[in-house]
């Protein structure tokens, strides 16, 4: 090994604030979500409040876990491995702090907004004009901290990690300003630019993409970084990766149609991201081949480690979910499937089995080195953790799979006269095994979130500032 | 017809992309490039050099500097 060793600490404060960040908000979002599926099994849960009904609830439990667990995960683990990969600093302390506290007010905002009622009511984009518009300014913000770190790096390659970080870092703010340019009429009332088929065509081609750069891309530049690192192993194909990433960017934003299969949309669009769902699966499969490959001569330490487990886990659940969402895709299974329960399957599928996975091995990774500690609290903390969240996700999307086939063949069944067989309620009726089942997934799955929060507290709480400040520097 | 020359316009474009970013690496610059997660931890460049037989390079970076101007201009 030829090291040149040298200085300088790494930014892991703001790391530090991600990472609690992720914890915190993963905790407060997923409690939400257990909260609004106990209130699908028993409704007056719902408190007959106006503040905490479903339709209230349900975009906040979406904005909590997306931008503010999944988004702070983002953050902390690109700004941890654009660092380590460029060795070199983040660019500016101050911006970066900007970026982190500029982040959580926009989480506080959407906790207060969403259930006082104000929305845009466009999915995954709920926030209101003045909140998307600080919104966008926290995301430049990054953009600069990023790209100039890159810029300023010291190594000759731009790690391929960072390839797929600065790809979701700019094609979430195109998505992000095409998708709330509106009419401000109030603070916090806004009416779309766009109108009819075509407003649903580019709120879908945002939220398909909030899904693919949001919840994939910036993911995959995690395990590009945390899967290699903890097997100790380089990724498999180096070349794969590559093709990978272009073909996904590529690809991806083409699919959003799919989401609008027998709408007013146009046929031939809805047939484009019918066929570009299914072209989708290729390099979906090349990534997730990739990543599971890297464990080549390595498969042993999945018995003794439960980070790597996690990590692998989360690359299963990537290839299942890629693979069913292009079969969702097709429109003759789009119409049993669509508007019915599976697709919430499917879409936690990819958030549970995915993206938390991959974030709770990733801060699982990074929060003792961050910390100064040899390791985890306690790692049969870890192991138990990892069957919660794995129990949890297979109660979740089995239940959502059988209720949603249900669902579909009920809502079409019909009479030899053509009326319908069933009623809409009695289709809600057979669905309520389903939403017990989905709720108690829910649970381990909280349960699982709320023993990392113990564990990742019992590490800090012994932080050691001078461990830190040596994993700090660069070797 | 428009949609096949599209298609394939569509397709051309993405080996082209590809090919322009892999056309001056080589087997070795891959290989360099795939290490780098490691480059900054000698540790664990010790454990993957002893499971590979690749050896793991890594550079000296500069001081930091505090404030917003960490930019070298």
């Amino acid at each position: 090994m030829s090291t040149v060793i040298n200085n300088p600490a790494y930014n892991y404060k703001v790391v530090r604030q991600f990472v609690i960040a992720t914890v915190f908000w993963g905790v407060v979002g997923m409690a939400m979500g257990v909260w609004i599926a106990s209130q699908l099994v028993w409704p007056e849960m719902n408190l007959d409040l106006p503040w905490t009904t479903f339709g209230r609830l349900r975009p906040l439990h979406t904005s909590l876990v997306i931008f503010g667990f999944a988004g702070s995960a983002q953050f902390a683990a690109s700004y941890y491995a654009v660092q380590r990969t460029c060795q070199v600093r983040l660019y500016s302390d101050t911006l970066a702090a900007f970026t982190f506290w500029g982040w959580q007010s926009v989480i506080v905002i959407m906790l207060v907004t969403l259930p006082l009622g104000y929305t845009t009511t466009k999915e995954y984009a709920e926030i209101e004009f003045s909140g998307a518009v600080w919104m966008a300014v926290v995301w430049v913000a990054y953009a600069i901290v990023f790209f100039t770190t890159v810029v300023q790096r010291k190594t000759k390659h731009i790690y391929v990690g960072n390839w797929f970080f600065g790809a979701f870092i700019v094609v979430i703010a195109m998505l992000h300003v095409v998708n709330h340019l509106s009419i401000p009429v109030d603070w916090f009332k806004s009416y779309p630019v766009y109108s009819g088929a075509t407003d649903a065509m580019v709120q879908w081609w945002y939220g398909h993409n909030a899904v693919g750069f949001f919840l994939t891309t910036g993911f995959l530049g995690m395990m590009y970084y945390f899967v290699p690192k903890q097997v100790g192993r380089p990724v498999y194909s180096y070349r794969l990766s590559i093709v990978h990433f272009w073909a996904l960017i590529t690809l991806y934003i083409w699919a959003g149609p799919h989401h609008l299969h027998y709408t007013a949309l146009p046929d031939w669009a809805q047939s484009l991201g019918m066929a570009m769902s299914l072209i989708l699966l290729a390099p979906s499969w090349g990534g997730m081949i990739n990543g599971m490959m890297t464990l080549s001569g390595a498969w042993h330490k999945l018995r003794s480690d439960p980070i790597l487990r996690f990590l692998v886990l989360s690359l299963a659940f990537y290839g299942m979910s890629t693979f069913e969402g292009p079969m969702m895709a097709i429109k003759t299974v789009n119409a049993l499937s669509h508007y019915t329960d599976w697709t919430i399957g499917h879409v936690h599928a990819g958030a549970l089995g995915w993206v938390a996975m991959i974030t709770f091995g990733a801060t699982y990774h990074m929060v003792p080195k961050v910390f100064g500690r040899e390791q985890m609290h306690s790692t049969p903390l870890i192991n138990l953790h990892f069957w919660l969240a794995t129990i949890g996700t297979v109660l979740y999307i089995a239940s959502m799979w059988v209720n949603g086939i249900t669902q579909g063949l009920m809502w079409r069944a019909i009479n030899d006269d053509g009326t319908l067989t069933y009623s809409f309620v009695e289709a809600l009726q057979a669905s309520h095994p389903g939403f017990v089942v989905r709720f108690a997934g829910g649970v381990f799955f909280l349960s699982g979130m709320l023993l990392m929060a113990y564990n990742v507290w019992r590490t800090v709480r012994v932080a050691d500032v001078r461990l830190a400040e040596r994993e700090a520097q660069i070797a | 017809m428009p949609e096949i020359l599209l298609g394939a316009l569509f397709v051309a474009s993405l080996w082209l992309t590809v090919e322009c970013c892999l056309k001056r690496e080589t087997k070795q610059s891959l290989e360099e490039a795939s290490l780098i997660p490691f480059a900054d931890d000698p540790e664990v460049a010790q454990r993957v050099e002893r499971a590979t037989g690749k050896v793991v390079k890594a550079v000296a970076p500069e001081e930091a500097k505090v404030g917003w101007m960490n930019l070298e201009m």
